[in-house]
């Protein structure tokens, strides 16, 4: 029983300090996101820093999952609605916009009725 | 006229000795003679240059000592940072590169040879 329960007590702090992990990430890009200039992004980045570090020794697997919840629906409310995107992912300036192939390349679409 | 372009087409100006001229006078205009194409993915990055540039970020934490910095380190065990540098520092290098990585596979990411695995193999890493 005891190891039965280790077992869940392990899986569920790993499962909770990868949630935390995710959400931390997220919150720095959306504080840069927010932020119009690197230096104003510096403090606003320790100030959400100062905030995962005020929670840090709680032990309480329930208070836990409070908190990360109430994390989550922070972030989500105060989620910036026009993120930097690079502009090669899906939704960046440059996805699918590729670069005119060179002089003398020439497609030629057959549809399947190439002599291979 | 059909004399002009007759003339034209057999006439060959060597090129070559007027750069030469002119390099005399002026400093080249891209030293070390590599051109760079910006429109172009095809100029991936060489291993060693991925290993530089991701020590140098590593380095440039306020919490690391950067004396420890070297490509097989593990960031949470030998460099003494938590899980939360672990994360600025994977995005410090996404901004280094330019790349945008999911959040499943950022959060795996936690030594240097994984991260320079990672940049080395992308194929938008710049």
């Amino acid at each position: 029983m005891s190891f039965s329960s280790t077992a869940g007590y392990l899986a569920r702090r790993a499962a909770q300090k990868e949630r935390v992990r995710i959400l931390y990430r997220r919150a720095l890009k959306d504080t840069l996101n927010w932020a119009v200039h690197r230096h104003l992004f510096y403090r606003d980045a320790s100030d959400l820093r100062e905030r995962f570090e005020a929670n840090k020794h709680v032990e309480d697997l329930d208070t836990i999952d409070k908190l990360i919840a109430d994390g989550e629906a922070s972030y989500n409310k105060w989620r910036h609605p026009d993120p930097y995107i690079v502009p090669w992912a899906p939704g960046g300036s440059k996805f699918t916009r590729n670069p005119t192939p060179p002089e003398g390349i020439e497609i030629i679409y057959d549809y399947g009725r190439e002599d291979h | 006229m059909a004399l002009r372009a007759a003339v034209l087409r057999h006439l060959r100006v060597p090129v070559q000795f007027f750069a030469l001229a002119r390099r005399e006078c002026q400093p080249p205009l891209c030293s070390g003679g590599s051109l760079r194409l910006f429109s172009s993915h095809d100029d991936h990055l060489t291993k060693d240059e991925v290993i530089e540039r991701v020590l140098s970020v590593i380095r440039c934490h306020p919490k690391v000592d950067p004396s420890k910095v070297s490509p097989d380190v593990h960031f949470q065990k030998d460099l003494g940072l938590d899980s939360l540098d672990t994360v600025e520092i994977v995005m410090a290098l996404e901004e280094e590169f330019k790349l945008e990585i999911p959040d499943k596979e950022a959060d795996k990411i936690d030594s240097c040879d994984l991260a320079i695995e990672y940049v080395y193999n992308h194929p938008m890493a710049s």
